[in-house]
């Protein structure tokens, strides 16, 4: 019976192909914007490393002004970057699995091809965890070693492009590279890797690619490396010497653990508590004890990576399809109560009323099926002009996920349009068109 | 086969009532044939709308093949239908962009009845009409006699125990009505029962039996005097 409704809903198609062109017109137009915003939103909010999702935290502590929070309009959060001497000592523990602290600076690099010129690279100064905590892929060599972390070492990794412009796209692991006026040796170089936001510090631009040069963070004491991140700081100090900077209460770090267990976690809030009523003792963290080890998913919620704008425009491109849909009806409602006769003859030979609306609703689906797979095609071309207006890639493209949201969204609108006209369409009493036909 | 006893249907707009059928009691014998007659407006298509589970009455019982039809809901009526009763239209009722063949299978469709099955329920009843060469042919390439032998066909393909012909020759020259009513006569030869209204004396005459109605009721009429004529109302009703 199924296969017979779905035909005779294919011919009834057929028999109007003007209006029911009009009709999947209509709703590709309304898939097209919905599933455009539905997809940058969606891409925005992804995990960025979904198999860490409950494993990988964000650490946040209160060191703030005792006297009032670090947001007026938050006064419950801690603030969302960490003093250098907390992240320093609070990444020394062996409780989590992968730990790191770091910042972003800007360093100058001096090509040994004398054809080149000098240039300013991002610099990332952090931990070798940092690698393993993102599942940064390498395409040659590795992470520097421990030991180098703890004897700040003149080593580096290098990004994928960067080793490309320096030397070819070659192993150069081993090689020398020189960065301000001094010579680093290449340990790793890594493949293309650009997590889309850039989670692991979203105080810039969420956006941007990864940093060019990854350096040993304890290099920043001896090399006296500035970040170029954003920083805050409550209490005033005098920057006579790098090291009062690191011993200030600016906050301008980051920290990351992945904690694979609850008892890492129980373990190390606990460790956290209690580092910070140690500092209290020190006349330091006077607010009330607010640590938090904080989820991924969470702390891009907090750094608004999917703009309230963006949520918006989601808002009215979904209310835009209903749009389209509600005014589908008043289409669908002609169409179909123009075939009120064949109806008559059809209740005539035994067709039931839930019968003609499973017919008439099966047309709406496969206009909303064809509309759906149209929309799709609008919204790639919608997704490609965002990434063109903002000039940056996005990585906003319809996985299988967006699709199958897509042709949902499209059903439902079908759905919404079709409901109405199919019910109004089988309560046509039949006898009533049966002699005048 | 069909009983009715003081069916009474009314149908009601916001300023007129009109009672299209007044306490009308029939009762048609399974395996007769039998004319419907009467002036325009006495309610004979309303009687077969509603014998043929159409439309529905306001007071009254009916029995179709010993079953009270008169508590049933749709889905029930719509099986009843489908599997007990043929229907014949004045204009053919055969959907116009459906082949023969496809015209004739949409009731088997309706019963869900296996591919094999219908093929072959189709090739019969077009036998039976005389069509069975012309399965590819559209409604609109045939002619009027030729749709009608469709329609009857389409009629017969679920083997019904009750045919219900509305004017079945209304449209057709007397040659192809004589031909539409051989063909009814043929199939009440099988032991199906027919319920054919008509405004045609010498067809109803061919039937055994002929109910006359007049504003909604049944008055009895001897076989021999004059039927009235269509719209003689003013005759009929001065009897």
């Amino acid at each position: 019976m199924f296969s017979y409704l779905l035909l005779t809903a294919w011919r009834s198609l057929k028999r109007n192909p003007f209006l029911s062109l009009l009709v999947v017109v209509g709703i590709a137009l309304g898939i097209g914007v919905s599933t455009t915003f539905v997809t940058a939103v969606y891409r925005l909010s992804l995990h960025p490393v979904p198999e860490k999702e409950d494993r990988l935290f964000y650490v946040r502590m209160d060191s703030w002004n005792p006297e009032r929070p670090w947001r007026d309009s938050l006064p419950d959060d801690p603030p969302d970057q960490m003093t250098w001497r907390d992240a320093l000592e609070v990444t020394s523990g062996d409780i989590p699995t992968h730990q790191t602290f770091m910042y972003k600076a800007e360093l100058t690099v001096h090509p040994e091809d004398k054809d080149m010129r000098p240039f300013r690279a991002s610099t990332r100064l952090c931990t070798n965890d940092f690698f393993a905590l993102f599942e940064v892929p390498f395409q040659y060599g590795g992470p520097w070693s421990n030991a180098a972390d703890a004897a700040a070492e003149q080593v580096l990794v290098l990004d994928h492009a960067t080793n490309a412009k320096m030397f070819g796209g070659e192993d150069s692991v081993g090689r020398t590279l020189r960065i301000e006026d001094r010579e680093f040796m290449v340990a790793g170089v890594m493949a293309p890797w650009r997590p889309i936001p850039k989670y692991y510090d979203t105080h810039n631009n969420p956006f941007e690619d990864p940093e060019e040069i990854f350096l040993p963070i304890l290099l920043s004491e001896s090399m006296e490396i500035n970040g170029a991140g954003n920083d805050s700081n409550w209490k005033g100090y005098e920057r006579n010497e790098y090291a009062d900077t690191l011993a200030s209460e600016r906050i301008w770090i980051q920290t990351w653990v992945q904690l694979d267990t609850q008892r890492q976690k129980d373990d190390y809030a606990a460790f956290l508590d209690a580092y910070a009523l140690d500092q209290r003792k020190m006349g330091r963290f006077e607010r009330p004890l607010n640590n938090w080890t904080q989820e991924t998913a969470a702390w891009m919620r907090d750094q608004h990576i999917v703009p309230a704008e963006a949520k918006t425009l989601l808002i009215i491109s979904l209310l835009f399809l209903v749009v389209c849909s509600v005014n589908l009806i008043g289409i669908l409602l002609g169409k179909f109560l123009a075939r009120a006769p064949e109806i008559g003859v059809r209740r005539a030979l035994g067709a039931s009323r839930g019968t003609i609306f499973m017919q008439h609703l099966l047309e709406c689906e496969i206009i909303a099926a064809v509309g759906g797979l149209a929309g799709l095609g609008l919204s790639v071309l919608g997704l490609w002009t965002i990434e063109a207006l903002f000039v940056i890639d996005l990585n906003f493209k319809l996985d299988l996920n967006m699709v199958g949201a897509g042709m949902l969204l499209a059903l439902v609108a079908g759905l919404l349009a079709g409901t109405y006209p199919a019910y109004r369409v089988c309560r046509i009493p039949p006898a009533q068109y049966l002699k005048a036909q | 086969m069909l009983e009715m006893k003081s069916i009474s249907k009314v149908y009601r707009t916001e300023h007129v009532e009109t009672h299209a059928l007044s306490e009308l009691t029939v009762t048609v014998e399974a395996g007769s044939f039998v004319a419907v007659m009467g002036p325009s407006g006495c309610g004979k298509t309303t009687f077969l709308n509603t014998a043929g589970l159409l439309d529905t009455f306001d007071t009254g019982t009916y029995h179709l093949d010993g079953q009270d039809v008169s508590k049933l809901k749709d889905r029930e009526m719509s099986r009843i239908r489908n599997e007990k009763i043929g229907f014949i239209f004045q204009t053919f009722n055969l959907i116009p962009d459906l082949n023969v063949f496809d015209n004739v299978d949409v009731p088997l469709r309706y019963r869900g009845m296996p591919a094999g099955a219908r093929r072959q329920a189709i090739q019969e009843s077009l036998d039976i009409v005389g069509l069975s060469s012309r399965l590819k042919h559209l409604p609109s390439q045939l002619s009027g006699g030729q749709q009608q032998r469709v329609a009857i066909a389409r009629a017969l393909a679920g083997t019904p125990r009750l045919i219900l012909a509305d004017e079945p020759t209304g449209n057709l020259d007397s040659a192809m009505a004589n031909d539409i009513m051989d063909l009814l006569e043929k199939i009440n030869e099988t032991g199906t029962t027919v319920i054919m209204v008509t405004h045609d004396p010498e067809l109803a005459n061919r039937a055994h039996r002929q109910i006359h109605l007049l504003d909604g009721r049944q008055i009895d009429l001897e076989m021999d005097e004059p039927v009235p004529l269509a719209g003689d109302r003013a005759a009929t009703v001065g009897e």
